[in-house]
């Protein structure tokens, strides 16, 4: 489902990733893993095609990355439920609004938004937030509001840069309870951490990062 | 796609009310004074049209010419397309015209044994052979006709008229569009504004896979009500001019009757805003980029 062979990205002065290869197969669930600066959040930058790698190739299901045009691009991310690491909702738009987002640039009926949304929602535990505003929730309400507008729409892949960042042991669990039912569903998913706690004992796949060098794998 | 963009329109037109109030006034002002230049222009071209009513073409006559040969040349005018109405008027009633309008100054004539003016031929033309290009080529041509010793025609005259007609015309032209450009620079930088504003909501657009045309629909939307606002309001205010200077003030000053107010102007106005608007739009939104 998801392939990197040798991607290496450079900065200015500094290499973020180097010469990094592995593969994703379909309804696997993996983490990276590997301290900050490692280079995570780099390499799901590089799958969703927010950056382009400066060496080797890159695919997502049935795309080959480096060929994609800039306007098939929107088609690979509406595949793609994103968790980012700082959440970006939309703060002048309620709960609601920010999951159905997802739904209503695929064109979704709004009959239908409203049943998927609230089922999201539900799968998070925030159904009765969906009037709320972002601001007013907590860091660990307003993680699980990004969760559910990642998976609002069934993507085949779901990829998250620290879903848990910001969240209480309790609430994390929680979260990967949650990961754990959508990879159930077939999804794949790719969940980017620091965080070790969050992947053992789960007996996944977990790829080390270190300094930008893929220096191993293990089962959590 | 298309409602959900209309809301998102509407909601930042509320949002940003003042602003977008600014705008709607700037545009209006802005459309009002195009529309007065248009209306201008347009009574310019009217009045210029009226011109063939009474512009004449007098052609006169070698002397002592048989009625065949007049009765020749008035057939050979009167088949000529360039021409409206012909009229023969004989020397002896040109005297008489004459005399009638020099009344008490007839003193000027005594003495004079024989008449001393020519038969004549007077032609008007049709507005299209106007241009004072065509009416010297169908002097040329007149004048070529045998029978015919002179023609005459206020060809400076008409020069004047047409260089004076053309140039208000261009004149305009360039204000419009300078004004147009105005509309379109002040929805442009309105949208840009608010195309910064939302920076980072259109990154997340971006990240979750909305298409260029998701992100843009909104925009452009908000710069054509924009701009359609500034027209409606335009509008009005021609309307409420045009009511107070044509229909109050021609009472006292009857020049205003004179002014035509071309009624096709009023669904223009709105109309050219909203294009205008869009257009700003579209610039200010530019390329998106992945």
């Amino acid at each position: 489902m998801i392939h990197l062979f040798n991607i290496s990205k450079h900065y200015e002065n500094q290499t973020a990733l180097r010469d990094v290869t592995f593969s994703v197969e379909k309804g696997e669930m993996v983490f990276i893993t590997g301290p900050s600066g490692s280079g995570k959040t780099t390499l799901l930058r590089l799958i969703y095609l927010a950056e382009r790698p400066d060496e080797g190739t890159i695919s997502v299901a049935e795309w080959e990355l480096g060929k994609m045009k800039e306007s098939s691009i929107p088609l690979l991310r509406r595949n793609i439920g994103f968790i980012f690491q700082d959440f970006r909702l939309l703060n002048n738009k309620n709960v609601f609004e920010n999951v159905a987002l997802a739904l209503r640039i695929r064109g979704v009926d709004e009959k239908e938004l409203k049943i998927r949304v609230f089922d999201a929602l539900k799968e998070v535990n925030l159904r009765h937030k969906s009037d709320s505003y972002p601001l007013a929730l907590s860091g660990g309400e307003q993680q699980r509001v990004v969760i559910a507008r990642a998976i609002v729409s069934d993507p085949t892949i779901v990829l998250a840069d620290e879903p848990t960042g910001n969240v209480d042991s309790d609430t994390a669990a929680g979260i990967i309870r949650t990961f754990k039912e959508i990879n159930a569903r077939g999804s794949t998913i790719l969940v980017a951490t620091h965080n070790r706690d969050l992947f053992r004992g789960t007996g996944r796949r977990v790829l080390k990062l270190d300094t930008g060098n893929l220096v191993g794998q293990e089962a959590g | 796609m298309i409602p959900y963009s209309f809301r998102l329109a509407a909601q930042s037109i509320l949002h940003e009310k003042w602003i977008n109030f600014l705008s709607i006034l700037t545009i209006a002002a802005c459309l009002l004074i195009t529309a007065f230049v248009a209306v201008f222009v347009y009574n310019v071209d009217a009045l210029t049209k009226k011109l063939p009513e009474k512009f004449s073409m007098m052609l006169y006559l070698k002397d002592n010419l048989p009625g065949a040969g007049i009765e020749n040349i008035l057939n050979t005018l009167r088949g000529d397309d360039a021409v409206e109405t012909v009229k023969y008027i004989p020397k002896d009633e040109a005297l008489k015209e004459l005399k009638a309008e020099l009344k008490d100054a007839t003193y000027v004539l005594e003495g004079l044994d024989e008449n001393p003016l020519q038969n004549s031929i007077e032609i008007k033309l049709k507005r299209s052979v106007l241009g004072p290009e065509a009416v010297k080529k169908l002097s040329t041509k007149v004048k070529a006709i045998e029978g015919v010793a002179e023609v005459e025609y206020g060809e400076k005259f008409l020069s004047a008229i047409y260089s004076i007609k053309m140039g208000i015309r261009a004149l305009g032209i360039i204000f419009i569009a300078i004004m147009s450009a105005g509309v379109i620079f002040v929805c442009y930088s309105t949208v840009k504004i608010l195309f910064y504003r939302k920076n980072e909501e259109i990154e997340t657009y971006k990240l979750i896979g909305a298409t260029k045309g998701f992100i843009r629909a909104p925009f452009v939307i908000e710069g054509a009500a924009i701009g359609f606002c500034g027209g409606l309001l335009s509008l009005i205010g021609l309307l409420s001019l045009h009511y107070i200077l044509f229909l109050e003030l021609s009472l006292s000053i009857p020049l205003f009757k004179t002014i035509i107010f071309p009624s096709q102007i009023s669904p223009l106005l709105p109309l050219t805003g909203l294009l205008l608007g869009m257009t700003g739009a579209v610039i200010a939104i530019g390329r998106i980029r992945y």
